[in-house]
């Protein structure tokens, strides 16, 4: 079943990313994709995340199909003009890549390029809005298409930023440019949680919780200090501190494992997207512990 | 106004070595308020100069150094200096640079100044770039706080999921401009103009190089 079919017949969906390798040497990754294989339902390739420059996200895609994973290409506004979307959502769809996350993007300035001009023409509302044009054969300036797209295409919120509000009409906008599923960024705190998604269950899309597997104390206090729209409660701090060092691992595939069971049993959300930022290989250890392999 | 900083003088000295005589242009307008070309800047670089032994045949500030005519018109009196005169060095704006260049088709003009942004003066000599001359304005929808400038991302449609606590992802030392946006529409009861989704921006608007003819034909006859 595909990805869609997954999430669309109500089945609680598990994706998780891949970051494609700073280089040409794609052993490690492949090595990923094939202990994530038959696992997870869906894999996203980051689209030169954190604005690191790293192989194209359509490139993996591909690597990622003939290896027997369903791949989502994120994409992002970053590094292309309208043109540019265009033409790689044209050339993406040709080499067999159905699911799309469209994404504004890390400013250059978090990255490895600093000196680079940002794009930006367009934004994650107006993508959404053409990738939804382009699966009615229409381009963005109306022109038609000789032979249309047939997305899936998804988008980001963020549910634990503050102030809210701002990004909850910002969801609301990316619900009615054309967005079917939603990635959250990480998500610590289920109660609040629960509230986007007394929110969000008013729109017909799909919520699958971001998890990121905090490898230590230190982990979470960084997160908390210096990635954006990320708050780890001070309670699983303090899990992670009483695990001590060795244990801290373990203790932070545990929390990963807890939540995503929690979300599941309770049937808080629609599925999980697991970001396990280089530990890929730790992924189906947290489905087992979920409950989900 | 205009923003402009001024060059390290040594930059400035490298472009400008193998010159003997030396006119100052400053302005009177942006880049005196800059402290980029008034008369301090005058003097102070007049002296520099000499002291690295150049000749400065005279300094003069325009009234506005972007305003080519006027600017002519207001040179005529130095007619004598000029001709003794190697180089010009404009110490102002990009635009006052070229408008000499214009004025002195036969002389080398330099600049002192690196030409920044169009800038608000929120305290003397503290300056924040407000508006990015894109060439539409959306301010009324977005209570008057511009975003293609605010936000790093130019974003048209609401915060990235960058903000933390309100504030920049980007710089974090300065409030998130959606989310000052969401405040202002907030308090004046506009939040609707947030909720309405905003198409691409029609970048054509700001090709450039651009031109403007803002009198009438008939004015134009005259």
């Amino acid at each position: 079943m595909s990805f869609r079919d997954i999430l669309n017949s109500g089945k609680f969906a598990v994706t998780a990313e891949i970051g494609p390798p700073k280089g040409t040497d794609i052993k490690e990754m492949l090595h990923h994709m094939e202990i994530l294989r038959g696992k997870i339902d869906a894999a996203n390739i980051t689209d030169n995340q954190s604005a690191v420059m790293r192989i194209s996200s359509i490139a993996v895609c591909k690597l990622a199909l003939e290896n027997g994973l369903e791949p989502i290409l994120q994409m992002t506004c970053r590094d292309r003009n309208r043109i540019g979307l265009q033409a790689d959502l044209l050339g993406a769809y040709v080499l067999g890549i159905r699911n799309v996350l469209c994404m504004t993007g890390d400013h250059v300035s978090a990255g490895d390029h600093k000196q680079a001009k940002p794009v930006y023409d367009v934004e994650s509302v107006q993508l959404l809005k053409i990738v939804d044009g382009m699966n009615n054969g229409k381009d963005m300036a109306g022109n038609d298409l000789k032979g249309a797209t047939d997305y899936f295409q998804g988008a980001v919120v963020t549910p634990e930023s503050n102030p809210i509000e701002p990004q909850l009409m910002k969801f609301e906008k990316k619900v009615k440019a054309g967005a079917k599923f939603f990635q959250t960024q990480a998500i610590y705190d289920i109660e609040k949680f629960k509230t986007f998604m007394a929110h969000a269950r008013q729109s017909n899309v799909k919520i699958m919780a971001g998890i990121v597997v905090l490898k230590s104390a230190g982990m979470a206090n960084f997160m908390n200090n210096f990635v954006p729209g990320i708050k780890v409660p001070q309670n699983l701090i303090d899990e992670l501190k009483a695990a001590g060092k060795e244990k801290a691992l373990d203790t932070g595939l545990n929390i990963a494992a807890r939540h995503i069971k929690q979300l599941k049993d309770e049937k808080i959300c629609d599925g999980v997207h697991i970001m396990a930022i280089g530990m890929e290989d730790k992924v189906p250890t947290i489905m087992e512990r979920a409950g989900l392999l | 106004m205009i923003a402009t900083k001024k060059r390290e003088f040594k930059d400035l000295m490298e472009n400008i070595k193998d010159y003997k005589s030396f006119f100052l242009v400053g302005c009177s307008e942006c880049a005196s308020l800059c402290g980029t070309g008034g008369e301090p800047e005058l003097a102070e670089l007049k002296e520099t100069l000499e002291k690295e032994g150049k000749t400065v045949t005279g300094t003069f500030r325009a009234k506005t150094g972007c305003q080519v005519l006027g600017t002519k018109v207001e040179l005529k009196p130095f007619k004598e200096q000029l001709d003794k005169t190697d180089v010009v060095i404009v110490m102002s704006c990009g635009a006052g640079t070229q408008a000499a260049v214009e004025i002195f088709p036969d002389k080398p003009v330099y600049q002192s100044n690196d030409t920044m942004f169009l800038a608000n003066m929120t305290r003397y000599q503290m300056f924040d770039e407000r508006c990015s001359l894109c060439g539409e304005c959306i301010l009324d929808e977005t209570g008057g706080i511009c975003p293609v400038t605010a936000c790093p991302k130019g974003l048209l449609n609401g915060p990235c999921g960058g903000t933390n606590d309100g504030n920049c992802e980007v710089s974090p030392d300065i409030k998130c401009c959606w989310v000052r946006i969401y405040e202002r529409l907030n308090k004046i009861n506009r939040l609707d103009d947030m909720k309405k989704t905003r198409e691409a921006k029609d970048w054509s608007k700001s090709q450039k190089p651009r031109a403007l003819v803002a009198r009438t034909k008939e004015e134009k006859k005259k």
